[in-house]
């Protein structure tokens, strides 16, 4: 019974795509696009395995009816026994996939158009996709030439080892002439003490050449995107200038010595075993500099923590392996009540849907914030200890299963100001997970928009609401 | 044998047989436990290095595939790429392997074995049973770790720190199944281990010092090893409750670091209650002591070998004692630094950013110490020497980006990003590491009898000192555009794809560090047994390890144990014939070892080239 019911519904579904298919497809592939990237990108690849296996040809492996149960309650279909379920469940170490409950039936056709379009592409094609999924475009694009690399890399490998034998020999030889002359050949104390100096000019010349390269790659080149931001970068300057000036005086003055006082039989080393005066003074200056650091680090700090603006918009950021949701807190700006138990059901995020503040909470799979509007950012996790690190803001925070952390902070360059500051019109900024978390933690992350006023207020009204007005209390009745 | 460190009847030392497992296996003597503690050591760190290669390779060439891998790690490499959870097994492994099996039992294990009775003037340790058995639980700790690299689902993945839940559940990664277990059962076995070598330092170094063996004549090598011993003393236990409680967590079924977490994902039993932070808290307790644990016994090493090559006293010997012990009270009050950002109280915060900037104080003291010493020295720069100024430079560099993370403010952008890849592979790791091969070089006369290759040695260092700069400094720039630290690979943000090169060229040098690394080996074992024979006192030491003779014997001194009669550092003392005197060497007309005279510069007895024993 069980399986006549399920073919009339593979039957059923296999006829509506058919349907749909032809209207479909043409705009279909760039919305599946838009909806892999955010949704899948972190767990799966096209071409490579990431904690998911590789979607390639996943169309032809699977039939549409089964990934779209799959895709929306892959647990559900583990637990109804189905072999190919349980076979992809043990394949992957049985990582649970995530449900996407929210996702609609055609939304998942074009998320498998789209799989199914890049799976089509010719090789020449897939490196035209490179923008899209670095990764996957990338590795295809550049298979030919990895073999090429991998043989230098056995070259080097060969070298280093061969490297080894003549420097074994070459000082072996060495040593012998030394014993015969009666002394050593090279005369380490000498090349020692130039090779310190050279080091040092070098180093320095190096350390001061990479502080004018790399500094533009910086989050610092930009300048900081959020209120708080002028008062951290000020602070990590002052730093910067304290730490960079004792760094040359100690490192001059080791190398120095090292260079100036090696032994050269003629003089001997000064008895000088203590002063007082200068262990005091070198004891007292540090602490004086830390001290100013201290307060000043302390002002910087407090000032970030204890942020508190009535009028800040409340958002939630919500964590799980491996992605990234938004919860707005709609118009009443109070967030509904969670409850973990309810977790992963209807309602990916477990909100209590008995809550009325819930109602007009708004989901979404990015982050809008308005500019010049201070926001309170509350962090949930549903399953290990995330940490969301948005570096252009200066804002971290660790998300922790069961202890909420928040942090409240006022974006202040929109998106579109910084491209063209950056002069970088693809620039987009980011929100990344930056503790460990499992297989796919480095690829966990959420985009995030900072829009003008009239453009966050268009956006969030295309938003879907949790419960819509109208129907409210029906729907409710229906989602609990 | 255990009573030989009680009699002072000799005779009985160098007519005892030892057959070969007493000898080589189950010795209970303190030098060939040292020697036993640092070939471990060294096995040990040549695999967690190979690891760290493994890895540089994957964040170098992302995209490219290595068919060698799957040779190498069979599955994990299928087709030449490594798989994304094994990267973490790696990392986890990696960081494990250097911090407690490298620098800490590695480190403090052979070198407080070596140096404590021959420096103090014992015989053996305080207990040489309970010696030969933290080497032994050292041994049998390495091999559960090791082994765990072969169990199924991988060996433990959720980086060196372990925080639950992501340690705790089988669910959330696949090495936190068997493979997390046996890293638990590792560190049990570790920490018994280091309580038990730690026991035995602080019970030797306070109670067996021969005669005029004051503490404040005690070289600065002991002085570190004391406070590094009461360290770990003090800290360790705290680890194994924490292990102990994760134990329970992951096989009881019970929720001292779990809160809110469905029964699905958590084996079967809804967690609700705990706290994954309170982990946090006791790992750090012992994870900031720890640093120090590494730290201070290099940095104890380094002002002897800096004071016996330059042939000058260490600069304020009595400062640096105090430095030492201010780093050890003080690096127990730190440990918060580590979790300014968990949504810990911030104020809480701003006490551990206090305590923590202060400990940039000592530390100051100690580098400004370290650079009197050398000023108007007569530095003879031999292998040990250079890597001894190789760990203050690696010092300065690491210890300066400290302020940055101390500071709560700047944490907060930093925190978990390369910076601090930089920041503590430079001041704990390279420094460390190069404070270990110092007093590697430095006495590897007194363990092995013979002579390292001098000129290998140079090229050894300025291979390993430049490679460390180019693999570590470039990181900073990384960290502060903000790319987190155990990213299996950066393709997904298009803003880090500007640091491919770099990646490229810090992956480069690491295989050249990696391939120095092989002249060292090289060097070490052949020098064992084919190396120049030593003298007694190849580099004109104070100390008294360098009295006792080239040969080892059970019980150390042939004769009776020489008396103390100044402090260690009395070099080129003016008025002195040689530009030494070792501490067994006393005054004119002083006849009483515990008689002060020693400390001023006044001349002393002429005939210095003529040990006299008391």
């Amino acid at each position: 019974m069980k399986i006549l019911n399920l073919l009339s519904k593979f039957t059923l579904l296999v006829a509506l795509a058919f349907n749909f298919h032809f209207s479909l497809s043409a705009q279909s592939v760039e919305e599946g696009k838009a909806l892999y990237n955010a949704n899948c990108t972190a767990c799966h690849a096209i071409n490579d395995k990431v904690v998911g296996p590789a979607l390639k040809d996943v169309h032809k492996r699977r039939e549409e009816a089964w990934l779209i149960k799959w895709i929306k309650n892959s647990q559900a279909l583990i637990k109804s026994g189905d072999a190919t379920a349980v076979q992809v469940y043990k394949e992957n170490n049985e990582a649970l996939m995530t449900s996407f409950e929210n996702l609609s039936d055609n939304e998942v056709k074009s998320i498998i158009a789209y799989i199914k379009a890049e799976s089509e592409a010719p090789a020449a094609a897939a490196t035209a996709a490179v923008a899209s999924t670095p990764s996957a475009g990338a590795t295809s694009g550049e298979a030919s030439s990895s073999d090429w690399n991998t043989a230098i890399n056995w070259m080097l490998f060969v070298i280093a080892i061969i490297l080894v034998l003549i420097i074994s020999t070459v000082s072996k030889i060495l040593g012998r002439i030394g014993d015969i002359q009666g002394k050593p050949i090279i005369n380490w104390n000498k090349t020692n003490s130039i090779l310190l100096m050279a080091f040092l000019i070098i180093g320095m010349g190096a350390a001061f050449w990479e502080f004018a390269a790399h500094s533009k790659h910086t989050v610092f080149s930009s300048g900081p995107a959020s209120e708080h931001g002028g008062e951290y970068d000020n602070m990590f300057m002052i730093t910067l200038i304290l730490t960079g000036i004792v760094f040359v005086i100690t490192q001059v003055l080791l190398f120095w010595y090292g260079f100036k006082y090696k032994a050269d039989g003629k003089h001997k080393a000064l008895y000088y075993p203590d002063n007082h005066k200068i262990e005091l003074l070198w004891t007292v200056i540090p602490a004086v500099v830390l001290t100013v650091l201290v307060i000043r680090g302390l002002m910087t700090w407090n000032a970030m923590m204890y942020k508190k603006d009535e009028k800040a918009r409340n958002i939630e950021i919500y964590a799980y392996q491996f992605g990234w949701n938004a919860r707005y807190a709609g118009v009443d700006n109070k967030l509904g009540a969670h409850n973990f138990r309810e977790q992963g059901k209807m309602n990916a995020l477990g909100v209590d849907t008995n809550d009325v503040n819930a109602y007009d909470d708004v989901i979404t799979n990015e982050l809008h914030l308005e500019v010049n509007q201070p926001v309170d950012l509350a962090f949930r996790a549903k399953d290990v200890i995330h940490s969301a690190l948005l570096p252009h803001f200066r804002v971290q925070m660790n998300v922790v299963p069961g202890l909420p952390t928040r942090f409240a902070f006022t974006p202040t360059v929109t998106t579109a100001e910084m491209r063209k500051k950056l002069n970088k019109p693809e620039f987009d900024y980011v929100l990344l997970c930056n503790k460990i978390c499992g297989g796919a933690h480095y690829r966990m992350k959420m985009k995030v928009v900072v829009d003008t006023k009239a453009d966050y207020e268009k956006w969030i009204k295309s938003q879907k609401v949790l419960v819509n007005k109208n129907t409210s209390s029906s729907q409710a009745v229906a989602l609990n | 044998m255990s009573d030989h460190n009680l009699t002072h009847n000799h005779e009985e030392h160098e007519h005892h047989e030892d057959n070969f497992f007493t000898k080589y296996i189950f010795s209970m003597d303190h030098k060939m436990i040292a020697r036993q503690f640092l070939i471990t050591g060294i096995i040990m760190g040549t695999i967690g290095m190979i690891m760290s290669l493994i890895f540089r390779l994957q964040l170098a060439y992302p995209d490219m595939k290595f068919p060698f891998l799957e040779g190498i790690i069979g599955h994990w490499g299928k087709d030449g790429k490594l798989d994304p959870n094994f990267y973490l097994a790696l990392i986890t492994i990696h960081g494990t392997i250097m911090v407690f099996y490298v620098l800490t039992a590695g480190l403090s294990g052979t070198f407080s074995n070596l140096l404590i009775p021959l420096q103090v003037g014992a015989r053996d340790m305080a207990s040489p049973f309970m010696n030969m058995l933290s080497y032994w639980f050292f041994f049998l700790s390495s091999v559960v770790l090791l082994s765990s690299l072969f169990v199924d689902g991988g060996p433990a993945s959720a980086g060196w720190t372990v925080y639950p839940p992501l340690s705790a559940l089988p669910k959330a990664i696949p090495g936190s199944g068997t493979g997390m277990t046996l890293w638990l059962a590792a560190m049990v076995l570790f920490i018994a281990s280091s309580l038990l070598g730690g026991i035995n330092y602080i019970a030797t170094i306070l109670n067996m010092r021969t005669k005029g063996m004051k503490m404040t004549r005690l070289p600065l090598t002991i002085w570190a090893f004391l406070v590094t011993a009461v360290l770990g003393l003090l800290s360790f236990p705290v680890l194994l409750g924490g292990s102990l409680l994760l134990i329970f967590d992951r096989s009881f079924g019970t929720s001292f670091y779990l809160s809110e977490i469905v029964a699905e994902f958590a084996g079967g039993i809804e967690r609700t209650g705990g706290s994954p932070i309170l982990f946090q808290h006791l790992f750090w307790f012992l994870g900031h002591p720890e640093v120090y644990i590494i730290l201070l016994p290099a940095l104890g090493i380094t002002s002897e070998v800096i004071a016996t090559n330059s042939r000058k006293p260490i600069f304020g010997y009595r400062a640096m004692i105090g430095s030492i012990l201010a780093i050890g009270i003080l690096s127990f009050i730190v440990w918060g630094h580590h979790m300014f950002i968990t949504g810990m109280n911030p104020f809480l915060g701003s006490v551990f950013m206090l305590g923590t900037l202060i400990i940039a104080v000592p530390s100051a003291v100690k580098t400004f110490n370290y650079l009197a010493t050398l000023w108007k020295g007569n530095l003879h720069l031999t292998p040990a020497m250079m890597f001894a100024i190789g760990l203050v430079s690696f010092f300065i560099s690491g210890g300066l980006t400290g302020i940055y993370l101390g500071n709560a403010a700047l944490d907060v952008n930093l925190h978990d990003t390369y910076f601090v890849v930089a920041h503590f592979h430079l001041v704990m790791g390279s420094a460390a590491i190069f404070g270990m091969l110092s007093g590697i070089y430095h006495w590897y006369p007194r363990m092995f009898g013979r002579m390292m290759n001098e000129t290998a040695g140079h090229v050894h260092f300025w291979l390993t000192i430049v490679s460390a700069y180019c693999v570590f400094f470039p990181m900073h720039f990384m960290g502060l555009a903000g790319v987190p630290r155990r990213y299996y690979a950066n393709t997904a943000y298009d803003q880090f794809n500007v640091f491919v090169d770099m990646n490229e060229f810090i992956t480069i040098a690491a295989i050249l560090g990696g391939a120095a690394q092989l002249i060292f080996l090289a060097n070490f074992f052949y020098s064992i047994f084919k190396g120049k024979r030593a003298p007694q006192n190849p580099w004109n030491s104070n100390t008294l390890e360098w009295t006792a003779p080239v040969e080892h014997l059970h019980g150390n001194w042939p004769g009776e144990i020489p008396h103390v009669y100044r402090w260690a550092y009395d070099y080129s003392k003016p008025g002195a014939e040689a530009d030494f005197i070792p501490q067994n060497i006393p005054d004119a007309g002083q006849t009483d070892p515990m008689q002060e005279a020693e400390g001023l510069p006044e001349p002393s007895k002429k005939t210095v080239q003529e040990p006299v024993m008391a």
